[in-house]
């Protein structure tokens, strides 16, 4: 059963895998020749625009776009951890949900295997899945970053393995979501929708501290970037919360599928 | 341990919407039920619920003498199921699928699945997704049948086979039936299962209406008594008959009068035409469900 969730999902994988690779291949490639002593120039004169709440919510405040890793940590890691949620989520919301949606369920149903053996197989080919594209992404950028210049290696491996933070909540909050809908026609607007919904609420809790409690409403927060960039260390509280909150929803998603009705 | 598979009092509802209102039945080891009724009447819902697909409202499914568990892997070993709309993974291949669902089993599975595959004649190698809805059919029958299950449950699973196959199909159910296989046969045609069922269940609203052994439903005394004769009216009020049709010079009563009894009441009259015909099963299945 492994083996084939690997094969069926593998086509999404690479993809995913591929826009990512692709968007940070075009950026090593083409950032040596944008980023000038001109262009930085008029890059630090646009900036000194921006209030200092806008650049904190991009950590523009604590890196220089004038490398491609400070690129990186800027706004390179604003897409890692987008495109990651994205794909973590919309694997948590069809993975399980598919087989009821293509109605395979009732085959699948009458074979001997447990439910619970039906969302073990696909949680771990998910979780794989979710681990495999940070570590490709991971090294990938790594080479890149060793051929282009200058990093902090223990800062950029922190940083790295960010996306597994955000990723794995998000995988299993919508893995959740998806034991109470019988079609995956809705899911993409769900899985969409909440990985938006966290960022925004992130972004927004970085601009004032009238709104800072937003934060606590953001799977994003996790994701504590600012953090290893000043301290080069993660916040193991924020770790912990991540994994339980992952812990929480898998656990969750198995009662409920117990005792789902599959409609098909 | 002769009773493999018993529903007691069976009910589901989706929400305030009712499925099935009261279905109680029993298959012994051997039987062949055939669970006969219109569409929507609750047998899908009957055998999902079974199937643990869907989650009964009330009532008991026993499979032999313990009550039904559909996540007890011991049990689902031993049953087999074939869907009334098949849905398999598209990509792959009818090899692949028959591969995939040997993994499954402990016990080696495959002879039974080649042996079954050629009295089908499936061609494993084409792409599920370009099959027929009749070689769909024959890849759910292999998949259903090849590990030996002792409780087999089929849902309307002649649709889309053409008659010689479903003729095959009936005959491999009776090797399975020699060899101690129990099978809940649904179906909306009685005729299609009167062959080959032991048993009838009749469903109707959700509720199961009458259940007979077939032997009794195929003997059943009622005929159809079809007389012409001047004295008809006279007739009418001796016999005190169930009238199906009356064109004036021909009525055709539904008699269960004891031929004897009936024709000493008839020589009273003058008689055109006296005819006596068996009521077909499927005019009797029909009158259950006007």
């Amino acid at each position: 059963m492994i083996k084939r969730e690997f094969k069926v999902n593998i086509k999404s994988f690479i993809i995913w895998t591929s826009i990512l690779i692709g968007m940070f291949l075009i950026v090593f490639l083409i950032y040596p020749y944008i980023i000038t002593d001109e262009t930085m120039t008029s890059l630090d004169e646009m900036m000194k625009i921006f209030p200092e709440e806008v650049l904190k919510a991009f950590n523009m405040d604590i890196a220089s776009i004038s490398t491609a890793y400070g690129w990186l940590k800027t706004e390179g890691f604003m897409f890692v951890l987008i495109i990651i949620g994205i794909y973590s989520s919309i694997l948590g919301s069809n993975i399980v949900l598919k087989e009821e949606s293509d109605k395979t369920i009732e085959y699948l149903h009458s074979l001997p295997v447990k439910r619970s053996q039906i969302m073990t197989s696909k949680i771990i080919v998910a979780v794989i899945y979710i681990f495999a594209i940070t570590l490709i992404l991971g090294i990938f950028n790594y080479v890149a970053l060793l051929l282009s210049g200058d990093f902090e290696h223990t800062q950029y491996i922190l940083l790295s393995i960010t996306p597994l933070f955000i990723g794995l909540p998000l995988f299993a909050i919508n893995l959740f979501i998806s034991t109470f809908l019988h079609k995956t026609r809705k899911t993409i607007g769900i899985s969409l929708g909440l990985v938006f919904l966290f960022y925004i609420l992130n972004v927004l809790s970085e601009l004032s501290t009238k709104v800072e409690f937003l934060k606590y409403f953001s799977i994003y927060t996790l994701a504590d970037t600012r953090n290893i960039i000043t301290n080069t260390k993660l916040n193991l509280t924020f770790v912990i919360i991540s994994l339980s909150i992952t812990l929480i929803f898998i656990i969750l998603s198995y009662v409920r599928y117990k005792k789902k009705e599959l409609i098909g | 341990m002769n009773t493999v598979l018993e529903i007691k009092n069976l009910k589901k509802y989706y929400g305030n919407n009712r499925g099935i209102e009261n279905v109680s039945l029993k298959l012994n080891k051997g039987d062949i039920y055939g669970f006969i009724g219109p569409n929507g009447a609750g047998k899908s819902t009957t055998i999902r619920t079974i199937m643990g697909l869907i989650n009964k409202t009330a009532g008991n499914i026993y499979f032999y003498d313990k009550e039904l568990n559909s996540d007890d892997i011991t049990i689902k070993e031993k049953i087999g199921y074939l869907p009334s709309e098949i849905n398999l993974y598209d990509d792959m291949t009818v090899k692949e699928i028959l591969d995939y669902h040997e993994s499954f089993y402990k016990k080696n599975i495959n002879k039974k699945r080649k042996e079954l595959s050629k009295l089908l004649k499936l061609d494993e190698n084409k792409k599920i997704e370009d099959l027929s809805l009749g070689n769909l059919k024959k890849v759910g029958i292999v998949l259903a049948m090849m590990h030996e299950p002792e409780l087999l449950i089929l849902d309307e699973p002649t649709s889309g086979l053409d008659p010689i196959m479903q003729n095959i199909f009936h005959n491999i159910l009776l090797k399975e039936k020699e060899k101690g296989t129990t099978i809940l046969y649904s179906s909306h045609v009685l005729s299609e299962v009167s062959s080959i069922c032991d048993k009838i269940g009749f469903i109707k609203d959700g509720v199961i209406i009458k259940e007979d052994l077939m032997e009794n439903i195929s003997k059943n005394n009622y005929t159809y008594l079809i007389i012409s004769s001047k004295d008809i009216d006279d007739i009418k009020n001796d016999l005190k008959l169930k009238i199906k049709s009356d064109n004036g010079s021909e009525v055709v009563f539904i008699n269960d009068i004891e031929i004897n009894v009936l024709i000493k009441k008839l020589s009273k009259y003058k008689i055109d035409k006296l005819l006596i015909e068996n009521i077909p099963l499927e005019d009797l299945f029909n009158n259950y469900y006007k």
